[in-house]
């Protein structure tokens, strides 16, 4: 923590005034530098693959996208500060995992201690040392499980951002590293695994049917049986999906 | 409906029972010789088909005359009126039946009806009506109270989750520490500011409180609970939010349920005005006319936004409440367009006294 680094921050907040606050309360700490502010989640996204900032101040409800789901798709892990007016879910899930947070309205005294551990956990990632690694773990564990099963799934695609609502999903594919999820006939890339998306879906609507396959059951037309022992699911977009034998003993449960 | 009528399987049942009581007026025939058991059967079944419809036919009379608005002269002429023609119906039927039936068809008639019969029959026929009259005009006083208790209890539920909402509009956590999070920001730099979105949240606080114990306010007050409202989020949100409202000196003294306008306020920011970026206006528009109070929101709501559950629960609360209130008479609707949200609300005039 010496004052010849600087550390670069990026303040988001879709109130201009709960901006204006934090570039306050900044003013005195000569060792900090506003690079950025954006007023939404999308912008937010831009903005951290854009500048890399070594400080981001992360509002949790914003328009477009929220803090977290900013946090997922630019796959940042430190240097994050969150903010929250009220957000009892998002509270509990902090302390659970030891993340860094200020409730508004927040104190000059609050808001400079947590500037302090920032500044801290920074300058043990320069040395690589242990505290940043279990902040990163915290904030993945944050990230990867929401309370309540996903709605939307987020993929981003060079610049841009795709918000698909689950409900139109029809089916999802692992494909090595990547999940291919079918939409309205198109295909989408993402990079995660297959069980922890399964994970994070609502379990009565999607149900995994064999290793490399999810289905949407709303999306599911037939159940069809190309062999002796051997089934298959077909969906209203015509496509045909296998399913393993404990895919069907699920599926049967289900449906 | 008739409540025999509205139900197949009681329908059955009833029909059923008819027709046994059919066969045992047939048997009482046959012991009296008045007829063979063919010409008996022949006889009573139809008959008692037609009738078992006939007595049917007093609840309409009975709810014709709601107990409480009876005026006995009228009521009893009407009722003994009723029962009269029954007593002929049941005999004109009886006789065409045995004409038709036994004369034409078989050569002798299914059962001898000498003149005292007749007798029989017409002051059968107007007991029976009678007797039907009374017993539905109980069923409906019994229909009547279990309704009355029914809808006793449901708007008890409705009024406390009115009450609750409005207790928690009054402590939205989000609204209260983000409005205190903007006044923290702008004593930095506008005290004067500062001071004002103080008195604002302050207003907006106490007069929610106030309203919460009344059961009607006029569409002014509550105007002027959401100029508070929108004038703390215009300084959140600043030039992103912009607010016209446009409410006729007439419309303003109308009645209507507290927190009726000020939450549909609430959802334009959430769900409409914050998803765009750069903002918008909500338009309020409300008027009377022909007897009808008019009132209209409308916001820009973000493209590509899938519409949030979020801001159908509060409309059917809207909805419940305003049916709870108001029955049939009051209407609310929502129409989401491609880039704006519309919503509503017709409600008759109801007017202070005096006003």
């Amino acid at each position: 923590m010496s004052s010849s680094t600087r550390l670069r921050a990026l303040v988001v907040d879709d109130e201009d005034l709960a901006r204006h606050l934090i570039r306050e309360y900044l003013q005195g700490h000569a060792d900090i530098e506003v690079v950025g502010e954006c007023e939404n989640g999308l912008d937010a996204v831009k903005q951290i693959g854009a500048l890399d900032p070594d400080l981001v101040f992360l509002d949790i409800q914003m328009p477009r996208l929220t803090g977290l789901e900013v946090l997922e798709l630019t796959g940042r892990r430190s240097g994050v500060i969150f903010t929250t007016a009220y957000d009892e879910h998002a509270i509990k899930a902090f302390e659970l995992h030891a993340v860094d947070y200020l409730l508004k309205p927040f104190s000059k005294a609050r808001f400079d201690d947590a500037l302090g551990r920032a500044r801290t956990l920074h300058a043990s990632a320069s040395a690589a040392q242990a505290p940043v690694q279990a902040q990163g773990q915290g904030v993945d564990a944050l990230v990867a499980r929401r309370g309540a099963p996903l709605e939307r799934i987020l993929i981003r695609d060079r610049e841009q951002v795709h918000v698909i609502p689950v409900e139109q999903v029809e089916c999802i594919e692992a494909q090595g590293d990547y999940l291919a999820i079918e939409v309205d006939g198109k295909c989408h890339l993402k990079p995660q695994r297959i069980s922890e998306i399964e994970e994070q879906l609502d379990p009565t609507r999607f149900l995994r049917v064999h290793r490399s396959f999810i289905i949407n059951l709303a999306h599911l037309q037939a159940i069809e049986r190309p062999g002796p022992d051997r089934h298959a699911a077909r969906l209203r977009s015509g496509k045909r999906v296998p399913i393993s034998r404990s895919g069907y003993e699920k599926l049967r449960e289900l449906v | 409906m008739h409540p025999i009528l509205a139900d197949a399987r009681k329908l059955l049942f009833y029909e059923l029972a008819w027709l046994a009581a059919g066969v045992g007026f047939a048997a009482l025939l046959r012991l009296d010789e008045q007829a063979d058991w063919v010409g008996a059967l022949c006889f009573t079944l139809p008959l008692a088909l037609v009738w078992s419809f006939d007595v049917l036919s007093a609840y309409y009379v009975c709810r014709s005359q709601p107990y409480r608005q009876r005026r006995w002269p009228v009521t009893l002429s009407l009722f003994g009126g009723a029962s009269l023609l029954s007593g002929l119906v049941f005999l004109g039927a009886g006789e065409t039946l045995n004409y038709i039936g036994g004369d034409i068809v078989r050569g002798h008639a299914f059962v001898t009806m000498p003149s005292a019969a007749w007798v029989m029959y017409f002051l059968g026929g107007f007991a029976l009506y009678l007797l039907s009259l009374l017993g539905h005009d109980v069923l409906i006083a019994f229909e009547t109270v279990q309704d009355a208790a029914r809808r006793e209890a449901e708007s008890r539920v409705l009024a406390r989750d009115a009450e609750l909402q409005m207790l928690r509009t009054q402590i939205n956590p989000h609204f209260l520490f983000n409005s205190l999070n903007s006044i923290s920001a702008l004593t930095g730099f506008d005290p004067a500011a500062a001071r004002d979105m103080t008195v604002d949240l302050a207003q907006f606080f106490r007069r929610t409180l106030a309203l919460a114990e009344r059961e009607r306010i006029t569409l002014g007050e509550e105007v002027a609970l959401s100029e508070h409202f929108l004038a703390i989020e215009k300084r959140r949100f600043g030039r992103k939010l912009n607010a016209e409202l446009r409410i006729s000196p007439e419309a303003a003294q109308c009645l209507l349920p507290p927190m009726t306008l000020q939450p549909l306020l609430e959802n334009a920011i959430k769900h409409g005005i914050r998803q765009v970026d750069g903002g918008g206006t909500i338009a309020v528009d409300a008027l009377v006319r022909e007897g009808w109070l008019h009132i209209a929101v409308l916001n820009p709501v973000a493209r590509e936004d899938t519409p949030s559950s979020g801001h159908g629960v509060g409309l059917k609360n809207i909805r419940e409440r305003l049916a709870v209130l108001y029955g049939a008479r009051a209407r609310i609707a929502w129409r989401r367009g491609e880039s704006q949200f519309a919503i509503e609300i017709n409600l008759p005039v109801d007017k202070e006294t005096g006003a």
